[in-house]
Formats: structure tokens, C-alpha cells, sequence
């Protein structure tokens, strides 16, 4: 929104919230990358830093929520600001749990590697998959930025991709500990870390949902989201 | 918009007031410009817009208020349960007996509270008797929220009623005629908080049986009391619809920049 508000006051607080949400967005990305490249390499410093980080994202979340409903209460946003406030705050819970997420792998990393085989198929599925997820995120908290509403659409649609590696992976770490119950362990890790990247996946595309209401006022429909992923608003 | 159930050719019955084209002119300044607009039965519409933007103006077209001004001219055409309300064989005091007015200052009569209420029923020939006014005079009151408040004091003067009070006996003088549209001109500006939620408490209410239509330049306050909203500016119907589509996602710039309280 361009046009400024008459009471400054309250673009000062909108900015604020949204500022707030930008730096936990950069938090949490920091996050995802960092708990994956943990795992990749056994890196166990950078796996701290994502359960550090994890602190202050859960603090910003509280920050956001307690600025919002400050704005809600004192200066009853409507239209587009009520939006605006709303959305802010259901993608700093969408963030706050991706978050949670991140700190999940980071703590799992050491299991994968000291109860044996790091299983080379689905390992490389799972890196192809967090690509996918990073980008997704990054994607998304630019759209939101730029409120670019097309953007955050191409990014709901790529949770498809996610959910099928996901869907190989699962099948292929299943055959692994079939074969083998000694490799049940690091599976299991495996699996969890394999499940929380696909749960960004679906919280990113939750956030692109909140962005759809954000930009349009409407309350996301899937069946409208497809066609305007696919050919414009009237397409 | 209201104006779509018309279009749609549905059941219009729930309109009570069509305005079609409706201009006015102050002499030389055209204050109101082709505004087309349903009121509907048993709703409550709330016209907001920045101050001179012409909701009270056009307000006061829905009940001739506008014939009391000699510069002012109406053109276009205004429907109350489809007839014609600038048609020649309507009585302007007729019309305004059906469709009450409420306005911004509380303006009890220098009368008694009893006088307050029963002075239209008595002058449009409304009752019979003595017996019948006092039922029409406690149950108006009663209406109004009123009554419990005055009933041992119905002789005393109505200015000698608070602010609050004076207001809701207005609204009760109001709805004495037995109106179909009640018109309320920022009826709580002058009000207190309390009295205020009195008011809009008793307009929910009174809802039921009429249609109310509220200039209010409380944001705040049309949300919480209207059903309908319409947005006016510069003269000119910008929006109406629903009120909750109004404040979570105005179609238009102009309404959206009001509601939000920026420069527009």
C-alpha cells in the first residue's frame, strides 16, 4: 500500500510488524539451510547454531503476535491493514513451525551418521527435496515483499514435487529397513528429517494461501488458485 | 452491490427504497450525482464518506427533507414500497410519518416526555382515544428502551432527560407513526460510549421492524451496527455491498483509502 496513512503512528507499527516478520523470515531460511547442510556434513557446530537460532525466532514470533493484537486493539485496522495484520500473524506461526522443524534435522543429524549407512539414494532424493523446499520459502517470503501474487502462486504449485520425492523416499528407506532391521535406526532419523522438510513444504504453501487473502481479499479456494497458476485471473 | 438484486430480475420484495439517478443540486453545486441504490426490508444500511460528500444529502432525499431547502433541486427517481415518493399526490408530511428521521443533536420537543410521542399519532389521526394513545405511548417507549427509565416521570419535560435519554426518545417519537424506514443522522455523535451502545443496541432491535438507514462517521460504528454499507464520495455512490466485504476487502481505491485512514 502506498498511500500513507493520516495517522503516521500506525504505518509506523504496520512497518514495524512487517519488519519484524521479514527478519524472522531470514532466520528461518538461515535455518532450513543450515540444519541440511548439518546433515550433508556432519557438521555439528552448524547444527547448534540452528537450535540457537530457533530462540530468538520463537521470540519474534512473540513479538509479532503482541504488536498485532496491540494493532487490533488500539487502532481497528479494516480492509487491506486488517489484512495485513492477520496475515502477519498466521505466517509467523506458519515460520515459527518451520522453524521447529529445522531444529528437528539439526538435532537428528548426529543419529544418522553414528548408527551406520547414510543410504545414498534417498540421502540424494532428500537434498534434491530441500532444494525445492528452500527455494519454495525464499520464494514465498519474496512474494510477500513484493506482494506478488502470481509468485507466491508458482510456489503453491511446486508443493506437488515435494510431496512426490517425499513419496520415494519413503518407499525407497521402507525397502532399506525390510531388508535390513539394523539400518531401522538411521531410517528412522532419516524418515523424520525426510517428513519435517515436507512439512515446510505444506507450511510454505500455507503462507502462500495467507498471501492470496493478503493480495485479494478472498478466502483461497484451491480450484481458483489452479486456474490462475495456469493462465491469469480471467484466463 | 444492492442495486444487483434488481438486475438479476429476483424477487424484489426485500427492497424497500429504489433510488434510481438521483441528483441533486444546491443552486449551482451538484451535490449528488446518479446515485442508484436498494434499501432492503429489515436491514440496516449505513452510509459513510468524508464530511460534504453528500450521504446526508442524500439521506434527506429519502424522506423529502430536501423540500425545505429552496435551492436545493431533486431529479431522478425515489421509490418507497414502489411508489413514487416525488410524485405529485404525495403528501410530504405523509411520507415523513412513513419514513422517520432521527438527527445528529437529540430535539425533543419543549413538551412533556408523554407529549413527545403522542403528538404525531395524534396529529395523523392515528388514535381514537385516550386509552389507545397511552398504549401506543408505552409501547413506543418500551420500543425505544426508554420506558422502565420514564414511566413515573411521563409529565416532565423531555429536555429534562439526559443527552442519551433525549436521543432514544426521539427515536421513540420516531417509530410512533408506525414508519417503514427509520433515517438516523449520525444519531450518536453527541452521545457518551454508554449511550451510544444504548443506541445501537436499540437499532439492532429495532431492525426487526424497519428498515434503518445511518449516517454514522464512525467507522467503528457501522461495522458494529449495519448490515449494508455504502460509501460516498465526492457526491458520488462508490461502493455498496455487504458490510463486512466493505471492511475486509472494498472493491474500490477511493473506499479503501477512506475505511483505512489514509490520504486518498
Amino acid at each position: 500500500m502506498d498511500v500513507a496513512h493520516i495517522v503516521s503512528k500506525f504505518d509506523e507499527e504496520l512497518n514495524k510488524i512487517e519488519a519484524l516478520l521479514l527478519e524472522m523470515g531470514g532466520l528461518v531460511e538461515s535455518q532450513i539451510r543450515n540444519s541440511i547442510e548439518a546433515v550433508r556434513t556432519r557438521d555439528e557446530a552448524l547444527a547448534q547454531i540452528v537450535m540457537e537460532t530457533d530462540i530468538r525466532v520463537n521470540e519474534l514470533e512473540r513479538e509479532i503476535d503482541d504488536l498485532t493484537v496491540r494493532v487490533l486493539a488500539l487502532r481497528q485496522p479494516v480492509a487491506s491493514d486488517l489484512r495485513a495484520a492477520l496475515c502477519a500473524m498466521k505466517v509467523a506461526g506458519n515460520l515459527e513451525r518451520i522453524g521447529d522443524y529445522a531444529k528437528g534435522m539439526a538435532r537428528r543429524m548426529d543419529d544418522i551418521y553414528t548408527h551406520g549407512r547414510t543410504f545414498d539414494g534417498p540421502f540424494a532424493a532428500l537434498l534434491r527435496m530441500s532444494d525445492i523446499v528452500q527455494g519454495m520459502l525464499t520464494d514465498v517470503l519474496d512474494a510477500y515483499v513484493s506482494r506478488d501474487l502470481e509468485k507466491s502462486q508458482i510456489v503453491w504449485r511446486r508443493d506437488d514435487d515435494v510431496d512426490t520425492i517425499y513419496t520415494s523416499i519413503f518407499r525407497e528407506i521402507l525397502t532399506y529397513m525390510m531388508e535390513n532391521p539394523t539400518h531401522i535406526t538411521a531410517g528412522m532419523h532419516l524418515l523424520f528429517i525426510a517428513k519435517n522438510l515436507e512439512r515446510t513444504g505444506d507450511h510454505v504453501t500455507n503462507m502462500s494461501e495467507q498471501l492470496y487473502f493478503l493480495l485479494t481479499g478472498d478466502k483461497f479456494d484451491e480450484s481458483t488458485m489452479n486456474i490462475i497458476a495456469f493462465g491469469g485471473r480471467d484466463g | 452491490m444492492a442495486t444487483k438484486t434488481a438486475q438479476n430480475g429476483k424477487e424484489d420484495l426485500d427492497i424497500k427504497i429504489r433510488s434510481r439517478k438521483v441528483n441533486v443540486y444546491y443552486g449551482d453545486t451538484h451535490a449528488i450525482k446518479d446515485v442508484d441504490i436498494d434499501i432492503e426490508a429489515n436491514t440496516v444500511t449505513a452510509f459513510i464518506g468524508p464530511s460534504g460528500c453528500g450521504k446526508s444529502t442524500f439521506l434527506r432525499c429519502l424522506n423529502r427533507m430536501n423540500d425545505t431547502i429552496d435551492v436545493a433541486r431533486v431529479t431522478g427517481e425515489i421509490l418507497l414500497d414502489e411508489h413514487d415518493i416525488y410524485a405529485r399526490d404525495v403528501d410530504p408530511v405523509q411520507l415523513r410519518a412513513q419514513v422517520g428521521m432521527v438527527f445528529q443533536k437529540p430535539n425533543p420537543f419543549p413538551k412533556s416526555i408523554y407529549d413527545n410521542i403522542a403528538y404525531g399519532p395524534r396529529i395523523h389521526g392515528l388514535v381514537a382515544n385516550k386509552s389507545e394513545l397511552d398504549e401506543i405511548v408505552e409501547s413506543c417507549l418500551r420500543r425505544a428502551a426508554l420506558w422502565d427509565e420514564v414511566k413515573d416521570r411521563l409529565d416532565e419535560p423531555g429536555t429534562s432527560l439526559s443527552g442519551g435519554q433525549q436521543q432514544r426518545l426521539c427515536i421513540g417519537r420516531a417509530i410512533a407513526t408506525a414508519p417503514h424506514v427509520l433515517l438516523m443522522d449520525e444519531p450518536c455523535s453527541a452521545l457518551d460510549p454508554i449511550a451510544t451502545a444504548q443506541i445501537e443496541e436499540l437499532i439492532d432491535e429495532l431492525r426487526q421492524d424497519y428498515s434503518v438507514v445511518i449516517v454514522t462517521h464512525s467507522m467503528q460504528q457501522a461495522g458494529r451496527v449495519s448490515q449494508k454499507t455504502a460509501f460516498f464520495h465526492l457526491g458520488n455512490l462508490v461502493e455498496a455491498g455487504s458490510t463486512e466485504k466493505i471492511f475486509t476487502s472494498p472493491e474500490d481505491e477511493r473506499t479503501q483509502n477512506y475505511i483505512t485512514g489514509r490520504i486518498g
